[in-house]
């Protein structure tokens, strides 16, 4: 029985990928979905594949405490097949605005919460091989002036999953980056409030990659910063 | 298959590698190169328990590694003597199957399958051992003889032995005063002639033991364990 971890599956690409993989991935028999709201967790599950068996579990990843006590509490009950992490965050300031506070929440939930839930499902894969698929952005690979926090986050994702796709390769346990562009999600409203959310791309989108991924044949994908972007035609 | 015991000799100090770490320590793509050697006895159901010999300053951090890196395997770290034969005696007094095997940490390119074959085979005592591909005489100063190589071998762990043996040949070596024997097949036999049976060893098990051995050994793990 394999297990998924959804971390940030309340919304946006995540709740995206949980619904698509209940719908299409039959090796999934259980998901594990994190994120703060339960209540948006549960709507979340509303919407996947009644079959699927589903586990609810709220974590505060700017809170690195209390994520550590809860994880060790998930970890003790189960193992992990494939992790998807998932959850974000952006407080978009120049330079002279961010405040330590922000850039520190930043980095806790985009990068630190992936670091301790990462290390976690790797003490249970170690033995039977696994996949993580770590979602990143195209903000992490150029300049974003206004997103310092943001963008170099995600450059520590970009750079955490390249690693430890070599780091875990003995282990048959393979390591992805999916770096979307511009898509339409809450997060995305931050950063382009005034970008009409039907021009970008999709949640469904970006899950169809995830998706694609967890089959064998995406194991030769390992290692990769997928980068994800809408073909735009202008004539 | 038999069980076994097992010796992890994990004396190193880091002088020739000339770092402030032991050699056992060193990361090797990512884990402590003492790391890569007991996650691959991890599975082997065969070897029951593993004495591991280091220095005693570094017990506390070996049996931390052994904590994070969720090892399972019934494992007692040991402080080790001042030679590598009197840390093998010591540990030896801790093994409670008849036959085990002696590795060391600092040869993290050994295969599941190289201890296999050596526990499967139904000799008691085993060495590995590579052809010596170049010329060796003998000489202090100057050459006193011509030496055929073809009647010599680079011994190469791990080795199996019967336990009642080597420990025979150890208190031997102690009684004695021989202390110089740097591994454990010439001490039996030299003790006792013992059959010792020769199988090839592989010439990637490197021991690493300089800086150079720890440039290369990258490579040979990129080439040999995940295939690239």
């Amino acid at each position: 029985m394999k297990t998924c971890i959804i971390s940030g599956a309340s919304k946006g690409i995540g709740r995206a990928i949980a619904i698509e993989l209940s719908k299409s991935e039959r090796s999934i028999e259980k998901f594990i979905l994190i994120s703060r709201s339960i209540t948006e967790l549960e709507k979340t599950k509303g919407f996947m594949d009644t079959s699927s068996l589903v586990e609810l579990y709220s974590i505060d990843f700017a809170n690195i405490e209390e994520t550590q006590e809860q994880l060790a509490s998930l970890f003790k009950d189960n193992d992990a097949d494939i992790l998807i992490n998932c959850a974000g965050y952006v407080e978009p300031r120049s330079i002279l605005e961010t405040t330590i506070e922000n850039w520190e929440t930043t980095f806790k939930v985009n990068v630190s919460s992936m670091f301790l839930i990462t290390k976690e499902a790797v003490k249970t894969m170690k033995s039977s091989g696994g996949k993580i698929i770590n979602i990143s952005s195209t903000a992490g690979m150029s300049a974003r002036p206004g997103w310092s926090a943001y963008a170099a986050s995600k450059a520590a994702v970009i750079n955490f999953s390249e690693t430890l796709s070599e780091e875990l390769k003995e282990y048959g346990i393979k390591v992805y980056c999916v770096s979307p562009g511009r898509c339409a999600t809450d997060l995305r409203k931050k950063l382009a409030p005034n970008e009409d959310p039907s021009t970008i791309m999709q949640p469904e989108d970006i899950a169809g990659v995830v998706r694609s991924l967890i089959p064998a044949s995406g194991d030769f994908l390992d290692g990769q910063n997928i980068v994800v972007r809408q073909q735009v035609k202008s004539y | 298959m038999k069980k076994t015991s097992m010796i992890l000799l994990a004396g190193g100090q880091g002088t020739r590698m000339k770092q402030d770490i032991p050699k056992q320590f060193l990361l090797l793509y990512g884990r402590p190169i003492i790391v890569h050697v007991l996650e691959k006895i991890e599975h082997i159901p065969e070897i029951e328990e593993v004495v591991i010999s280091c220095p005693e300053q570094y017990i506390e951090r070996t049996l931390e590694l052994i904590e994070v890196y969720g090892l399972k395997k019934n494992i007692l770290c040991i402080a080790g003597g001042e030679t590598r034969q009197e840390s093998t005696f010591k540990a030896l007094e801790h093994v409670r199957n008849e036959s085990v095997i002696i590795h060391e940490a600092a040869r993290p390119f050994v295969t599941v399958s190289d201890f296999m074959n050596i526990m499967k085979d139904s000799e008691e005592n085993i060495t590995y051992a590579l052809d010596i591909p170049f010329t060796v005489l003998k000489g202090e100063g100057y050459i006193i003889e011509n030496l055929k190589r073809s009647e010599l071998i680079n011994v190469q762990l791990p080795q199996k032995f019967n336990v009642s043996e080597l420990k025979s040949a150890h208190n031997w070596a102690v009684a004695n005063n021989k202390n110089s024997f740097t591994e454990d097949a010439s001490l039996l036999f030299e003790h006792s002639g013992a059959s010792i049976k020769i199988m090839k060893g592989n010439d990637y098990n490197l021991k690493i033991t300089t800086p150079f051995d720890f440039k290369i050994a990258p490579t040979i793990y990129q080439e040999y364990f995940i295939g690239e």
